[in-house]
């Protein structure tokens, strides 16, 4: 077994087991692992065409999850629908600066940093970029632990509707932009998930002697 | 056919860039990270067993009363109304929107559930070493579903609710905000206490003389 440390266990014919980390040699290795049971894959399958799908598809439902309103709310008779914009809009004009600015970090920018940054990982991989290596991994891993945050204003959403139902005098209902925003927050979760890094590690050169 | 290649035993192949290692040996509460991409290899906890376990067991029990109790009760001008995580689920699929009320009822009450059984399954089985079935199975899937539980984020939604609305209505915390909270607390910690590489191990362990028999 020539195997060397300090060198990418794919070059070496060895096949590291998604779930578990069990290592494989790719000739000897089993359809799926033996002891986690995970299908054996040198890399995630189709990793950059899933990646890019599930990334236009939620870059093209920002747009709706901006422009249609996410609740109409009710008041003495009188409605008016709220866009997710509207709603930090109205926080700030009552002087909630800091809850303000929370719902603004979950529902647009985090959303937004994350589109943009597994974009970056996208480029990188096509391009063969191997610039700047240890800050791309921290950037992924932070779009990676951030996603499930952007669905605070879904649940915002939830608790207000079941609450304010007070007939005439208050109502809150939840409208069809929540639907497109719940998606961008899927999609994007998603396409984190089928992004596989070590495929732009692959291009990088080995430092072993 | 033993259940990992024995040549290999000794390595470790980074998870984030692949990068083949000698697998380093650390004490209890250590990290070992890679050092070229900086993610982390191995982390060793405590008595992560049986802590999974307790906060399992923990979790299994506070799951109740924070679904079953008010999280949330508005009143206003003389008419109240309280607030379930299942409710909130329930008024979006009323205003037609079945798709996120699918979404809300899956982040918040299923896969929480489905978290703690799995880890209870696991843990247990590990801590007695019952071969119970279906334990890789159930390890794997607790850990792909571990960021699909979304309690904590649940949790900041009611508290920004709560700012929202305390201007137009007066608000009383119910024992279900408390339960949750204490949830969540256990969730988070049962998380950060699950030494995977330990877990993986021992179910080799677990595995291997079944083979033998067979």
């Amino acid at each position: 077994m020539g195997v060397k440390t300090g060198i990418s266990a794919a070059k070496q014919q060895l096949i590291s087991c998604h779930d578990c980390h069990a290592l494989w040699p790719v000739e000897e290795a089993p359809g799926h692992c033996a002891r986690c049971g995970s299908r054996l894959h040198l890399r995630k399958p189709a990793a950059m065409t899933r990646t890019w799908a599930l990334l236009l598809t939620s870059a093209f439902l920002l747009l709706p999850a901006n422009l249609l309103p996410i609740m109409q709310i009710t008041s003495l008779g009188r409605g008016e629908p709220a866009t997710i914009i509207g709603g930090i809009l109205e926080l700030t004009q009552h002087g909630l600066y800091g809850i303000a600015f929370i719902v603004f970090l979950a529902s647009l920018l985090i959303p937004i940093g994350k589109l943009c940054g597994l974009l970056i990982m996208l480029f990188t991989l096509q391009m063969g970029w191997t610039t700047n290596m240890q800050q791309k991994m921290l950037m992924f891993r932070m779009v990676h632990w951030i996603g499930r945050w952007s669905m605070l204003d879904i649940f915002v959403v939830a608790v207000l509707v079941s609450l304010v139902q007070m007939g005439n005098l208050a109502q809150i209902s939840g409208q069809q932009g929540t639907t497109a925003f719940a998606g961008v927050v899927i999609c994007t979760m998603l396409a984190a998930n089928t992004f596989d890094t070590r495929l732009i590690w692959d291009r990088y050169p080995d430092e072993s002697s | 056919m033993p259940t990992t290649h024995p040549d290999y035993r000794h390595l470790i192949a980074c998870n984030e860039c692949d990068l083949l290692l000698h697998r380093p040996v650390i004490r209890i509460s250590q990290t070992a990270r890679c050092p070229r991409c900086q993610s982390v290899l191995i982390s060793a906890r405590a008595n992560s067993i049986e802590r999974s376990l307790a906060l399992a067991c923990a979790g299994l029990i506070l799951i109740l009363p924070a679904n079953l109790y008010p999280l949330l009760t508005l009143e206003l001008l003389g008419q109240s109304r309280s607030e379930t995580i299942f409710s909130s689920a329930m008024a979006l699929f009323q205003d037609g929107l079945w798709g996120v009320s699918l979404l809300v009822l899956l982040f918040t009450i299923l896969v929480p559930i489905c978290k703690l059984c799995l880890l209870f399954w696991v843990s247990l089985g590990l801590q007695m070493r019952w071969s119970l079935p279906g334990l890789s199975f159930a390890l794997r899937s607790y850990l792909h579903l571990d960021e699909w539980g979304m309690l904590e984020v649940y949790l900041v939604g009611v508290l920004v609710s709560v700012v929202k609305l305390a201007a137009m209505a007066s608000l009383e915390p119910g024992p279900g905000l408390f339960c949750l909270a204490a949830l969540i607390l256990v969730t988070t910690l049962s998380s950060s206490m699950l030494d995977k590489d330990l877990f993986w191990a021992r179910i080799e362990a677990l595995q291997e003389p079944d083979q033998d028999g067979r």
